[in-house]
C-alpha cells in the first residue's frame, strides 16, 4: 500500500527539532519533539508523541497523543503543560479530528503544528476540567467530542 | 464534471489487470512537484480542482468520499480547504509526460526481470514483453503459476515431475532444461587447473585435493607470500623459515591474546577507579568552593597562589574558578604529603616502641639479678645474726636479772664497740630491736669479734 511507502519516505529527512524515536512498524510511531525558540515553559525539554496509523491513513487522521516516559529513565519525557493538552497526553487540536484533518498532512506537518502550538503558548496551565477528564475518559481519542472554541492558541 | 460524475468515473476500470503504479520502484530522482500530496507518489491519472491543486484520481476520490458532508455538492480542497464543486480532468500534458517519463523497475524484479522502463511504458512491458510475469498454468486442472517465458509452445502443463537421466533426481519439467544444462550433479566438469574431467558433484572434493591447484604456503598468515602448486608445497614447506617459526608465532599469538584480555580487564577496573576519583574530586571542589567563599576577607591564605589572588577582590572574583581548581590540587597534594608524613611517623613510633621495650627488658633483668643477689646476702646475714643471737639468748635466760643493776655506762660502751666492729647493716637491724630488751655484758664483745 502506498501509505507505508509514504511513511518510510519520511524517515530519510526530518525537520529540525523533530526526531523519530521508534518506527519499527507502520502502525505505531513515536516521535521526539523539541520547542526550538526560547519559550521558558518548554525550554530544554523533549516530548514524545505517539502516532497510531489506521488502515485508511492518510485519508483518515492518525491518532496522536503525548506519552510520558518516567523521569528516572534514560530518556525522560514529560507531558507538556498547555491549556489544550490534558495531563494524560491527549491533545485538543482540530487538525487531528476527522473534520479538521486533510490527507495532505504528514507526520512532519503534524509535528510542526504541535511544535508551533507549544511555541505560541504563554499560559502555564492545563485545560479546564483536566482532572475529571483524565479520571473519567475511557473513549478513544477520535471519539471524544472536543469543542474548538479557542482560536488564539 | 461535477463530483458525482467524478466519483462514478473510477468504477469503470479493472484493477486486476493494471500495474499498481504507486508500488513501482523509481530508479531516478524526480521533482517533488510531480508528487501527489496525498500518496506522495508521482501523479497517477492527475485531476485538477478549481483552485488549481492537482491530485491523483484515486486519492482524490477517496478523500472526497471521507471528507464530503453527506451528499453535498461541495468539498474542501485537501491542500487549501477551498470549497470545490468541480473536478477537471484536463491537466497540462507537460505534467503527464513528466510523470510518465520517470524510470521505474519492472514490477517482476523478484521473479528475475532486470528491465528498467519509463513509467508510461510499464503497462505495455508487463502485458506484452516481460517474460517473468507469473501467469496461471495453461492446464486448467493445475493451480500453479508459471513464468511467461517458461510456457510451453503447445500450452502444456510444465509442472509435472520428470526424472533426470543422470542423477535420478525428480525435477519439475519447467526447470529441467536448466538442470540438465548446468545444475545436475552428474554432469562432467573440467578442473581448471589440472584439466582432468570429473563429475560435477565431485568437483568440489577434487579442487580440495587437486595437486595442480596453486595454493598458498601454510605460513601465509605469518607473512610467507609464496604460492606454488599443491604438489610442490611440501618441498617448499620443508625449507620455509616461517614454517619453522610458526610454533613460536602461535605461542606468541596466544600470549598476546591473553595479555589483551588482561589489559581489557585492567582497563575496566581503571575506569571504575577513575570514576571514583572523579567523584572524590568533585566533592573536594565543592568543599573548596565553600572554603574560598568563606575567606573573602582575604586572610588565612593557604598557599602563595591563593594569597596573591586574594589581594584584590575583583581579580579574585575573576579567577575564582582557577583558584578553586588550584585549591583542589593543593589540597590533594597536601593530603598526599600528610599521608606520607603520618606513615613515617607511625614507622618511627613502632621503632621507638620496640627499642624501649628492649631496653626495659634488659634493665629489669639486671635489676632482678641484683635483687636476687641482695636477697641471698640478706638471708645469709639473717642466719648469721640468728646464730649469733642464740647463745646470747641462752645466756640471758641463765644469768637472770642479776645484771639489771649493772651500770648503764658500761652497757653503752659495749654497744658502741659492737657497732664499730660489725657490719653497719647488721647492727642497724639487730641493735635497736635487741638493745632495749636485754642489756649486754661487757664480756660479750670479745666473742663477737672472734666470730666475725
Amino acid at each position: 500500500m502506498f501509505a507505508s511507502k509514504r511513511l518510510s519516505k519520511m524517515q530519510e529527512h526530518v525537520p529540525p527539532g523533530i526526531a523519530i524515536a521508534k518506527s519499527e512498524n507502520l502502525e505505531e510511531w513515536q516521535m521526539d519533539i523539541k520547542v526550538l525558540d526560547d519559550n521558558p515553559l518548554y525550554q530544554n525539554q523533549t516530548y514524545r508523541l505517539k502516532f497510531t496509523f489506521g488502515s485508511k491513513y492518510p485519508i483518515e487522521p492518525p491518532e496522536v497523543q503525548f506519552i510520558e516516559c518516567a523521569a528516572s529513565s534514560d530518556t525522560p519525557r514529560p507531558i507538556p503543560i498547555h491549556p489544550h493538552i490534558y495531563s494524560n497526553g491527549i491533545i485538543c487540536l482540530d487538525l487531528l479530528s476527522s473534520a479538521g484533518w486533510s490527507p495532505v498532512q504528514t507526520v512532519e506537518s503534524v509535528c510542526m503544528s504541535i511544535q508551533s502550538m507549544l511555541t505560541a503558548n504563554s499560559r502555564n496551565e492545563r485545560p479546564p476540567g483536566d482532572s475529571d477528564f483524565v479520571s473519567y475518559n475511557r473513549r478513544r481519542i477520535r471519539d471524544i467530542p472536543f469543542v474548538y472554541e479557542d482560536d488564539n492558541v | 464534471m461535477n463530483l458525482k460524475q467524478f466519483l462514478a468515473l473510477e468504477a469503470d476500470c479493472d484493477p486486476e489487470a493494471l500495474v499498481d503504479l504507486r508500488a513501482l520502484d523509481c530508479v531516478s530522482e524526480y521533482d517533488f512537484h510531480l508528487m501527489c500530496p496525498i500518496c506522495h507518489c508521482p501523479f497517477v491519472q492527475p485531476m485538477r480542482l478549481q483552485c488549481d491543486h492537482v491530485f491523483c484520481q484515486e486519492c482524490l476520490s477517496s478523500a472526497i468520499t471521507t471528507s464530503r458532508l453527506a451528499d453535498s455538492d461541495e468539498f474542501p480542497c485537501p491542500s487549501c480547504r477551498n470549497p470545490t464543486s468541480d473536478v477537471s480532468t484536463s491537466v497540462p500534458r507537460l505534467l503527464i509526460n513528466m510523470c510518465d517519463d520517470i524510470q521505474v523497475r519492472c514490477p517482476f524484479t523478484v521473479q528475475g526481470c532486470q528491465e528498467i522502463v519509463p513509467r508510461g511504458h510499464v503497462q505495455s512491458h508487463v502485458d506484452k514483453y516481460c517474460g517473468y510475469r507469473l501467469v496461471p498454468c495453461p492446464d486448467g486442472s493445475c493451480n500453479k503459476t508459471t513464468r511467461k517465458k517458461d510456457l510451453h509452445p503447445d500450452e502444456r502443463c510444465m509442472h509435472g515431475l520428470r526424472q533426470c537421466s543422470h542423477c535420478e533426481e525428480d525435477i519439475m519439467e519447467q526447470d529441467y532444461e536448466e538442470h540438465d544444462r548446468e545444475l545436475c550433479p552428474s554432469l562432467e566438469a573440467t578442473c581448471v587447473d589440472c584439466e582432468t574431467v570429473v563429475l560435477h558433484r565431485d568437483l568440489k572434493k577434487h579442487t580440495e585435493t587437486c595437486p595442480e591447484v596453486v595454493s598458498p604456503c601454510a605460513a601465509s598468515k605469518y607473512g610467507c607470500s609464496i604460492k606454488v602448486r599443491r604438489a610442490e608445497i611440501a618441498t617448499h614447506e620443508q625449507h620455509c623459515p616461517l614454517i619453522a617459526m610458526s610454533p613460536y608465532f602461535k605461542a606468541q599469538n596466544t600470549r598476546l591474546d591473553s595479555l589483551e584480555l588482561t589489559i581489557r580487564h585492567l582497563q575496566q577496573r581503571n575506569e571504575i577507579f577513575e570514576d571514583g576519583l572523579a567523584n572524590i574530586r568533585s566533592t573536594l571542589v565543592e568543599s573548596a568552593r565553600v572554603g574560598v567563599t568563606d575567606r573573602t576577607s582575604g586572610r588565612a591564605a593557604i598557599d602563595s597562589e591563593q594569597a596573591r589572588t586574594e589581594d584584590s577582590p575583583e581579580e579574585f572574583a575573576d579567577r575564582s574558578s582557577s583558584v578553586s581548581s588550584n585549591a583542589t590540587t593543593y589540597l590533594l597534594s597536601l593530603h598526599e604529603s600528610l599521608r606520607d608524613e603520618v606513615g613515617q611517623l607511625s614507622h618511627a613510633i613502632t621503632d621507638l616502641d620496640a627499642r624501649a621495650s628492649m631496653a626495659i627488658m634488659n634493665e629489669s633483668l639486671r635489676i632482678k639479678e641484683d635483687m636476687a643477689h641482695t636477697n641471698a646476702a640478706v638471708n645469709s646475714v639473717r642466719m648469721q645474726v640468728q646464730w649469733l643471737m642464740n647463745p646470747r639468748l641462752h645466756h640471758g635466760t641463765r644469768a637472770g636479772f642479776r645484771t639489771n643493776t649493772a651500770s648503764t655506762a658500761g652497757n653503752e660502751g659495749a654497744r658502741s664497740q659492737l657497732t664499730s666492729s660489725s657490719a653497719p647493716g647488721t647492727s642497724n637491724t639487730a641493735g635497736p630491736s635487741l638493745g632495749p630488751l636485754r642489756p649486754r655484758r661487757p664480756s660479750d664483745s670479745g666473742r663477737e669479734g672472734t666470730k666475725l
